[in-house]
């Protein structure tokens, strides 16, 4: 584990807001096992639990605090300059923060769905919601890792994509899903463990191959970004 | 315990001899202030695209739903539900608005300032509050203005029709204050918790989305009575349910029904009051020991 992956990890833990992100995860799993307790048909509460809640909001919501958190926090306190000065190359300051990141956040949201999953349908389920999340994870985080390098309001701006993207303009022009990040894991799980629960809205190559590209494509851009990256004071 | 000793010395600054204004102007100033800042209005234009992003939004939605209506003659939302349908923007508009309004203050430590002024505690989030729940309420009630107007403008049947559409627009507008006063009390809470204005918005939005699918649940449950109060779990479906009960018709026309809530609507009404107290409460509560962060 390199230096700048352990002062991330310590900036994220370090903070009381890092509880923040516990109650998302805790409140899938609770309507899981309520909805289960009770003994409603898993085709009715699987859907909105585990995509509405999980998929649609604990995954983006988590990746967003945390994935502008690795670097934007630094950048917004202005002790980026501590690490930028080191004879480091900018990959390797980028790499390490994404790799927290994402780690960070699969486990946050992973561990919630396979529990859910496990409790609507299956293990198999559990294992490919999880294993979608984390891929989802890595392709949230890069987006906002580069996110918090290309403007001062990257939580605003994430928001924009997540809330009026995915959220608003998904239900209404079917053709921006193509570009979902959230379609592309419903997508993934549904192609892991195929359920009447899931229901993908683009095609498992397209997903796949978006996923690869986004994920790669933003942590590229971040990279060069830091490159010439130039530290702002704040402005109004 | 020896006597204090100290002396003040008039070292010969010049005295302020005009007029002291006062806790109302302080307020009254803190209040226009904040509903400027709300819309980024004297501030850069960066502060500015957020807001006005949404206001272009909800604004250029009501004049396709006019141009819409006035073509066909149909109507595709009355004036609550344009409200109802404008919910996400609306939260995304608290996320925006309520860090700034408080959490710039808390980071940048100028609490103490506000607080050596002739300004009561509780004046100060009061006069957020009311600012941001203005600024709500012109949000959601703009767009109705614009949209009455198309109506009142193309109507067939004379002075009356338009005497019917205002009638349409008044709880129309109320309920948008309704959905103002709700978002903008649990919005300001929140953002009064962190000085950071990312986590603020982050927590602001986590907590109007993690509460929506819990209702999606509990209206599943094989239970009537839980079906029924299933939409006081989140803000934006409680208003909802306050409104279903207060307006009726005006919200659901006859035969489209997404929510029962059967013979609870007082208990909405009481939960929505409840929620709103709480949140005052706790917003002043945070406010009676605070300097910074």
């Amino acid at each position: 584990m390199s230096t700048v992956s352990w002062i991330t990890a310590r900036g994220l833990f370090g903070r009381r807001r890092f509880l923040l992100l516990l109650p998302l995860p805790v409140l899938l799993v609770l309507l899981a096992v309520l909805s289960r307790a009770f003994g409603v048909d898993p085709g009715e509460w699987g859907p909105p639990v585990l995509v509405g809640l999980g998929l649609a909001v604990v995954l983006p919501v988590v990746a967003l605090i945390v994935g502008t958190g690795v670097l934007g926090a630094e950048i917004d306190d202005g002790t980026v300059v501590h690490i930028l000065t080191k004879p480091l190359p900018r990959w390797q300051i980028v790499l390490p923060k994404l790799a927290v990141a994402t780690g960070v956040t699969a486990v946050t949201v992973a561990v919630p769905l396979y529990v859910a999953g496990v409790l609507a349908d299956s293990v198999g389920l559990g294992l490919a919601l999880a294993a979608a999340a984390a891929v989802g994870a890595l392709a949230y985080s890069a987006l906002f890792v580069a996110l918090s390098l290309l403007t001062r309001r990257p939580v605003l701006l994430g928001l924009v994509y997540v809330l009026i993207w995915e959220g608003l303009l998904a239900n209404v022009v079917s053709g921006t899903k193509v570009l979902s990040i959230q379609q592309y894991v419903i997508a993934l799980a549904d192609r892991l463990a195929p359920t009447e629960l899931l229901e993908a809205g683009v095609s498992v190559p397209v997903a796949a191959v978006m996923t690869a590209l986004i994920s790669v494509g933003f942590t590229v851009l971040a990279i060069d970004r830091l490159r010439s990256f130039s530290v702002a004071g704040e402005t109004s | 315990m020896p006597e204090p000793t100290g002396v003040i010395h008039d070292i010969g600054y010049q005295r302020y001899t005009g007029p002291r204004l006062g806790r109302r102007h302080v307020f009254g100033a803190l209040y226009l202030h904040g509903l400027r800042t709300v819309f980024g209005l004297g501030r850069s234009a960066k502060a500015k695209i957020f807001p006005w992003l949404v206001v272009g939004i909800v604004t250029v939605v009501a004049a396709g739903l006019t141009a819409v209506r006035s073509q066909i003659g149909q109507v595709v939302m009355t004036y609550a539900q344009f409200a109802d349908s404008m919910s996400w923007l609306v939260i995304f508009f608290v996320a925006v608005a309520a860090p700034e309004l408080v959490s710039r203050d808390l980071r940048s430590g100028v609490l103490p300032l506000y607080f050596s002024r002739p300004l009561p505690r509780s004046d100060y989030p009061l006069a957020k509050l009311l600012a941001l729940v203005t600024a709500l309420w012109l949000l959601l009630g703009g767009p109705q203005l614009v949209m009455f107007l198309g109506a009142a403008f193309t109507t067939d049947a004379g002075m009356r029709g338009v005497w019917n559409e205002l009638l349409d627009l008044l709880p129309g507008l109320l309920y948008a204050g309704l959905w103002a006063v709700v978002f903008a009390s649990i919005g300001l809470l929140v953002a009064s918790l962190t000085g950071k204005r990312a986590f603020a918005a982050g927590g602001i939005v986590a907590v109007f989305l993690m509460t929506t699918p819990v209702v999606g649940v509990l209206s599943i449950m094989p239970s009537q009575t839980i079906n029924e109060l299933a939409l006081i779990a989140s803000p934006s479906t409680l208003v909802q349910g306050v409104g279903l009960w207060a307006l009726g018709d005006l919200l659901v026309e006859a035969g489209q029904n997404g929510f029962q809530i059967g013979g609870f609507g007082p208990v909405y009404a009481v939960a929505a009051v409840v929620l709103v107290t709480a949140c005052v409460l706790l917003l002043l509560v945070r406010y009676r020991k605070v300097a910074t962060r």
